[in-house]
């Protein structure tokens, strides 16, 4: 008995404890390191982790204020990532929902929880407009901008020249994968060129024959895909083994992972993949990662990862939330900042080609700027191609076309509201 | 002791027959019911609600309505998720196209559909059994997730293809979509569940449900004595689709409130399936047990850990979670192959006989 109650009480004090270490800026990550897509998980993962532990052991934090930085496992489900959200959101001043599926099912409940949700770079891409959306972010850059720039980049930023040619859209047949597709089909109906949209199932993600098959037989011009953890190591390998030119076949930025590329080697040299985050190796925030994080062995990144695509635009993430988080600090002359002033704070980010130098980050992210109406801030991108062994920028700076998106932004996110009335909307004037 | 049946004479038939012949079960069932609609309800928070006293009840329903099937009637089916998504998408359409219809109306009437879905793929049961049965169950299960898919009409013609719950409203109160409180929902959910169960267990005491079991044990020997199995399988499959396509519906509207077309793929049908077997085949309790080692148990261990302050890797978690479930339903399935519901019997007879056993 004497047993049961010490046990007892070690219980209720390590709970107390447990509370009690939660201090700090929380700013929890719904990951995924287990599941169908957890290869592709874990350097992104690894990649926000590091940066936070990073300006936790170097400046004690953002603004003084140590981050709080606890991931629950989702495994990608979208059960257990509304499990996690609703463990999440106590403290939380930030929600990283980390699907399309997730975001899909946390977006209409941040309107009542009041916590922001940031999707870099996925999730609905009409959240682009702040006004319908007020608590989510998908900055820098939305799905309908990298299919854009993908459109941009193989026809040489004149959509015209794509007028009769053929551009098969591989994707996952997931809410992920057909994001994109209102986009391209507007673009293919307005410049005349023809759309195929071939979808995998996520139960045929590693064998895609009868894909490439139909591929194959029709002989498209350009192949853009939208896949995701197996899907793409599955489509590359039929890509090579059906022979389809590589410099015809493009990705969107997760479709760029290194371990994908390096088990293809040469074979999927040409292969190019858009990308919001370019990697830079010899960027000052890389040595301040080595030195704080992964040399005290802190880290759960290996050694080669750290130069990975998807670890690099891990920290990408991760330092436009703490810039969010300084933005909002700065403005409101608080450390301890709350969820609706981090909403704020992420609307009001202006990331200057100097703030990026002095974050030490300098080209690993093109300078943007969120608004009220534009929480997507359309950054822009870089075409990184495979040349055998490692990634390479193979283009200059790219931009969407934001004229063609706004419109088709706006009506979708009115849609959005009316379909789910009562839908607050703000004024963005 | 405390299950001790001296003294409790039946002086009728009725009373013999009556649903609960020994007292302590009645005062047992009143005690989960107290439980379940006051208790709970008072002490627990949105997470609670959320992430494990719906969704239990959720799949207790489901794997109820897969028992009438494969426990009473004895029809495998491995096509539970997609009559669930049948009804979620059923309820869906009715929601938007008749925006003035009650909710429960819906959820109720959206079980029709399933129901009729259901009773076109148990055709084939009049001809195949056991495996081969589970076989063309699982052509309803690959045929209808594909059909969510690519049929863009039953989610509005939605881009993601997935289905969202709008603010729905009823007697004032918003009962389901994001502006709902977690009590209201559980209470409606409770409710039906409740009532669902109360008529499943009337069902399979009752003739209908002889006819089943009848049907279940050996059916030539059914058709002998006058049973029509064409009747019989099909009023099954009927039933059965109902219960789980209203589950469906309750699920997605009022629990989850978005669901994209994969989330009724395979391994929901499993996961469902998983529950029945373990709580126990041909068992109205069992569902319930099963489901709260299958639903609820791994979200306490996911989240046991951070509560008591130990610092683990949330992947190790995740996999200790899956190794610990595993382990426990073979831990069960060993000591008694019939489910947590047949364990409970036989806890159940013992204490009947404690403290003196003959």
């Amino acid at each position: 008995m004497k047993k049961l109650t010490s046990f007892a009480a070690a219980a209720v004090m390590a709970i107390t404890a447990g509370a009690a270490s939660a201090e700090g800026l929380s700013t929890p990550n719904l990951s995924y390191r287990t599941g169908p897509f957890a290869a592709t998980g874990i350097p992104l993962m690894n990649g926000q982790r590091d940066y936070m532990l990073m300006l936790n052991a170097r400046d004690g934090g953002i603004g003084g204020v140590p981050v709080d930085f606890s991931e629950c496992e989702t495994g990608y489900s979208t059960e257990k990532g509304v499990e996690c959200y609703e463990a999440t959101k106590g403290d939380a001043i930030v929600t990283q929902p980390w699907s399309t599926g997730i975001t899909l099912q946390v977006l209409p409940k941040t309107n009542v929880d009041e916590i922001p949700i940031l999707a870099p770079g996925y999730g609905f891409s009409p959240m682009a407009d702040g006004s319908v959306f007020n608590w989510a972010f998908n900055m820098p850059g939305s799905y309908w901008d990298a299919a854009s720039m993908i459109l941009n980049e193989i026809s040489g930023n004149d959509l015209s020249t794509l007028s009769g040619q053929k551009i098969a859209f591989l994707h996952l047949d997931h809410p992920f994968g057909k994001e994109p597709l209102p986009f391209l089909e507007n673009m293919a109906e307005e410049h005349g060129f023809e759309l195929l949209p071939i979808p995998v199932g996520l139960k045929e993600m590693q064998n895609q024959s009868a894909q490439w098959l139909q591929i194959r037989r029709e002989r498209p011009d350009y192949v853009v895909m939208w896949g995701w953890g197996a899907m793409n190591a599955g489509a590359l390998t039929e890509a090579v083994k059906t022979r389809y030119p590589m410099d015809q076949f493009l990705g969107v930025w997760w479709s760029g992972h290194d371990g994908d590329m390096e088990a293809l080697g040469e074979a999927g040299t040409g292969y190019r993949s858009i990308s919001y985050s370019a990697p830079q190796p010899d960027a000052q925030v890389m040595a301040d990662i080595r030195e704080y994080v992964f040399d005290k062995g802190d880290s759960l990144a290996t050694e080669s990862e750290l130069d990975w695509v998807f670890y690099q635009r891990g920290l990408v993430i991760s330092a436009m939330l703490a810039e969010g988080i300084k933005t909002a600090q700065d403005h409101f002359g608080e450390g301890e900042i709350t969820a609706s002033q981090l909403r704020w704070g992420l609307e009001n980010i202006n990331l200057t080609d100097e703030r990026l130098a002095e974050m030490g980050m300098t080209g690993m992210v093109a300078p943007f700027s969120t608004s009220c109406s534009n929480h997507t801030g359309h950054a822009g991108g870089w075409m990184l191609q495979w040349n055998g062994s490692e990634w390479e920028v193979a283009s200059d700076h790219l931009m969407p076309d934001s004229e063609a998106i706004r419109p088709l932004e706006v009506a979708a996110a009115a849609e959005y509201a009316e379909a789910n009335a009562p839908w607050p909307i703000a004024d963005c004037e | 002791m405390f299950y001790n049946t001296a003294g409790q004479f039946k002086t009728s038939y009725t009373k013999d027959q009556s649903l609960f012949p020994v007292k302590q079960d009645a005062i047992l069932l009143g005690v989960v019911l107290l439980c379940a609609w006051i208790i709970f309800p008072m002490t627990a928070s949105e997470f609670t609600f959320k992430t494990m006293l719906m969704p239990v009840l959720c799949y207790s329903l489901a794997a109820l309505g897969l028992n009438v099937l494969t426990g009473f009637a004895g029809q495998l089916s491995l096509g539970t998720a997609a009559f669930m998504g049948v009804g979620a998408f059923a309820c869906y359409k009715l929601i938007t196209i008749f925006p003035e219809m009650n909710i429960i109306v819906a959820i109720l009437l959206s079980g029709v559909f399933s129901s009729a879905v259901g009773v076109a793929f148990g055709l084939p049961s009049l001809r195949i059994k056991g495996f081969y049965l589970a076989i063309a169950t699982l052509a309803a299960q690959f045929f209808l997730v594909w059909l969510f898919e690519k049929w863009h009409w039953l989610s509005n013609h939605n881009p993601s293809g997935a289905i969202e719950v709008p603010n729905i409203d009823m007697f004032g109160i918003t009962v389901a979509g994001p502006n709902a409180a977690p009590v209201t929902q559980y209470y409606l959910i409770l409710a039906i569940v409740t009532l669902i169960t109360i008529v499943t267990i009337n069902l399979t005491r009752g003739n209908q449900g002889r006819i089943w079991k009848a049907t279940r044990d050996m059916d030539i020997a059914a058709e002998l004595i006058g049973i029509n199995l064409l009747k019989s399988k099909l009023t099954a499959f009927a039933v059965s689709s109902y219960i789980v396509g209203v589950a469906g519906a309750l699920f997605v509207f009022l629990n989850l409130g978005a669901a994209e077309p994969n989330f009724f793929d395979i391994p929901l049908s499993f996961k469902i399936l998983f529950i029945a077997i373990i709580g126990g085949l041909g068992s109205v309790m069992g569902n319930f047990m099963g489901a709260i080692l299958i639903v609820a148990l791994p979200v306490v261990i996911k989240f046991l850990p951070d509560a008591i302050g130990l610092e683990i890797n949330p992947a190790t978690v995740e996999h200790l979670n899956i190794m610990t479930v595993g382990a426990l339903i073979i831990f069960f399935l060993i000591i008694e192959p019939h489910g947590l519901a047949r364990l409970w019997q036989l806890i159940r007879e013992k204490l009947i006989i404690w403290p003196f056993p003959h």
